[in-house]
């Protein structure tokens, strides 16, 4: 049974087809995983008891028949409670299901608990969780990273074999980064947001994490897709992401090393010499092109993403007022004490903070200064990009500044901890799909991954590559030794 | 550089309906000036930006009645009676 602990969904799908285990067992044995490991790791908010996981699979032949995961606790789940890590939400019930979890269910997948993460999504460590604080598991002293730290946290400890996160300005790619596994942040509208409580609705994105390639295109493959329901999903056709991995990329390809992401301030030299490494592999063990160039509107994405992001917010996170759902304060006297109270005591600090940054540059007299100038910076940061993959196929970038770093490192500096998501957030701005892949570990062995960014819908083509590195180096099979 | 005073950020937390803490005055100047200084860099670049109009596409639903129950919706609310959600008075008594 201990060999479990980090089987592929490959090899648990051959054992349940082999009937060497059950999926009862399978999802008693990531439970009994959880309760042993979890205490301290803070990677779950709720692990489901085993009869009311089975009692909701529908489907026993589907592509994810039996194989249990882990769902970020602002996805709804029919019946279950969904929370976002926020006291507001606390007792909130979600009345039905999100089309993610729609379809993972349909295709027979176990869904056994909810991931810790940062309230509402908002942060990169984790630490804004108003419940717990979630450890990584190659260190505990250090941060899972964020926003979708359980999420990150739980499958590179073996506690789950995959888990769905979301990423609004690098909250996937991050904590796979920071945790030693594969992050992959789909094309805006490429996967449905349909019972996905959303940050920033015109960034947010549902993403996938997992140890390998593989693990993460048979999720995606499941996940993706239009819905009627987002009137931002992308009515497109779907690849097969894991026939794709087969297939070879085509000749002439050329990667893209965004130089001055590589050179920029602050990188950490651990950081920026295995994503060299990296680089050289792909020149010459795979042949394939290089090209240095520079990404201008990069210096400038950090800022538009802060008050775009922010913008969104503050009108998303509107409607949590004590009226319909969640904590009411009971101290109130009037209507507007009743929101006033709720709010203050509801959201967390940072929460509250994004709420009213998203205010300020919203309001009359700073939004010229701020929000319009930002939309003009994200047109130009798109403009940039679909001009940049004439050239190049894929870019190659850090996913992290720094390998994770130490529970309340930044707690005097807000602004360095929001600075995380400088080599992720323009992605999102720009609607593109970008896959986080490990690719080595620091001296004092915490985890590095490197980034692929695509062209829109080039998740396929994304995951080919990151699959070729993958298959060349044996990152993926280290594990944190604890939890072995 | 942003210069918010202690009236403005009374002023932003009423259009947030978010209650603030005297002591939380300071501190909630300090952060939100740290993010504004460092995002105004924005406004400097955008100036020169010759950006077409955004052509948004509007995405509608066949408007079609969708038989649905209000009572797990309600189950949720803090206080709700028969089928309304209930608050507290809109005025003081």
């Amino acid at each position: 049974m201990k060999s479990l602990a980090f089987a592929s969904i490959s090899d648990l799908k051959a054992k349940l087809a082999n009937r060497e285990i059950t999926s009862h067992e399978l999802v008693d044995f990531y439970s009994q995983r959880f309760a042993k490991y979890d205490k301290q790791l803070g990677s779950a908010l709720e692990i489901f008891n085993t009869e009311s996981v089975l009692e909701k699979a529908i489907n026993q032949t589907g592509p994810l028949a039996g194989i249990p995961g882990l769902i970020k606790d602002n996805i709804c789940q029919n019946g279950r409670n969904a929370t976002c890590a926020s006291k507001i939400l606390t007792g909130f019930q979600a009345t039905y299901d999100a089309t993610v979890i729609e379809k993972l269910k349909q295709a027979g997948a176990l869904l056994i608990g909810r991931a810790n993460m940062d309230e509402f999504a908002m942060g990169s460590s984790n630490e804004h969780s108003a419940f717990q604080k979630c450890l990584n598991p190659w260190n505990e002293e250090c941060v899972p990273g964020g926003s979708s730290g359980g999420s990150a946290a739980a499958v590179a400890a073996g506690l789950v074999p995959w888990a769905l996160g979301s990423d609004t300005g690098g909250s996937v790619r991050l904590p796979a980064a920071f945790c030693g596994i594969v992050g992959m942040k789909p094309t805006y509208g490429r996967v449905s947001r349909y019972g996905m409580i959303a940050y920033a609705s015109s960034l947010d994105q549902v993403g996938v994490l997992s140890r390998t390639v593989v693990d993460n295109a048979q999720i995606l493959n499941v996940i993706a897709g239009y819905d009627p329901k987002d009137s931002t999903s992308l009515n497109v056709p779907k690849p097969d992401y894991l026939k794709a991995l087969d297939e070879s990329l085509r000749a002439d390809f050329t990667i893209g090393v965004v130089d001055n992401a590589l050179n920029a301030e602050g990188l950490d030299a651990e950081i920026k010499q295995a994503v060299e490494q990296v680089v050289s592999f792909y020149g010459k063990n795979l042949n394939i092109k290089i090209k240095h160039l520079k990404i201008g509107s990069l210096d400038y994405s950090a800022a538009a993403y802060f008050i775009i992001s922010r913008a969104e917010a503050a009108s998303n996170l509107a409607r949590f007022d004590g009226v319909r759902y969640g904590m009411r304060s009971r101290e109130a006297k009037n209507l507007y004490e009743m929101y006033a109270d709720t709010r203050h005591d509801g959201f967390g600090d940072e929460v509250r903070l994004r709420i009213m940054v998203g205010n300020y540059v919203l309001s009359e007299g700073h939004a010229g200064k701020y929000y319009h100038s930002a939309q003009k910076v994200q047109h130009m940061i798109r403009k940039e990009l679909v001009e940049t993959f004439k050239d190049v196929d894929l870019l190659i970038m850090p996913s992290q500044a720094m390998p994770a770093f130490k529970i309340g490192a930044f707690d005097k500096n807000k602004l360095q901890m929001d600075l995380q998501d400088y080599f992720t957030c323009f992605v999102n701005l720009a609607g593109l799909p970008a896959i986080s892949v490990p690719c080595g570990y620091s001296k004092e062995g915490l985890p590095i991954g490197f980034q692929l960014i695509g062209p829109h819908l080039s998740e396929a083509i994304l995951y080919q590559a990151a699959y070729q590195y993958e298959q060349a180096h044996a990152w993926h099979e280290r594990r944190p030794t604890k939890f072995e | 550089m942003a210069k918010i005073t202690r009236e403005e950020i009374l002023k932003l937390a009423k259009a947030s309906r978010i209650h603030i803490h005297e002591h939380e005055i300071e501190e909630l100047i300090e952060q939100l000036k740290a993010v504004l200084d460092y995002a105004e860099c924005v406004s400097k670049i955008a100036d020169d930006a010759q950006i077409a109009s955004a052509k948004n596409i509007n995405v509608f639903r066949p408007d079609a009645a969708i038989a649905s129950n209000s009572g797990p919706i309600l189950a949720q609310a803090p206080h709700a009676e028969d089928n309304f959600f209930v608050v507290l008075p809109i005025l003081d008594k």
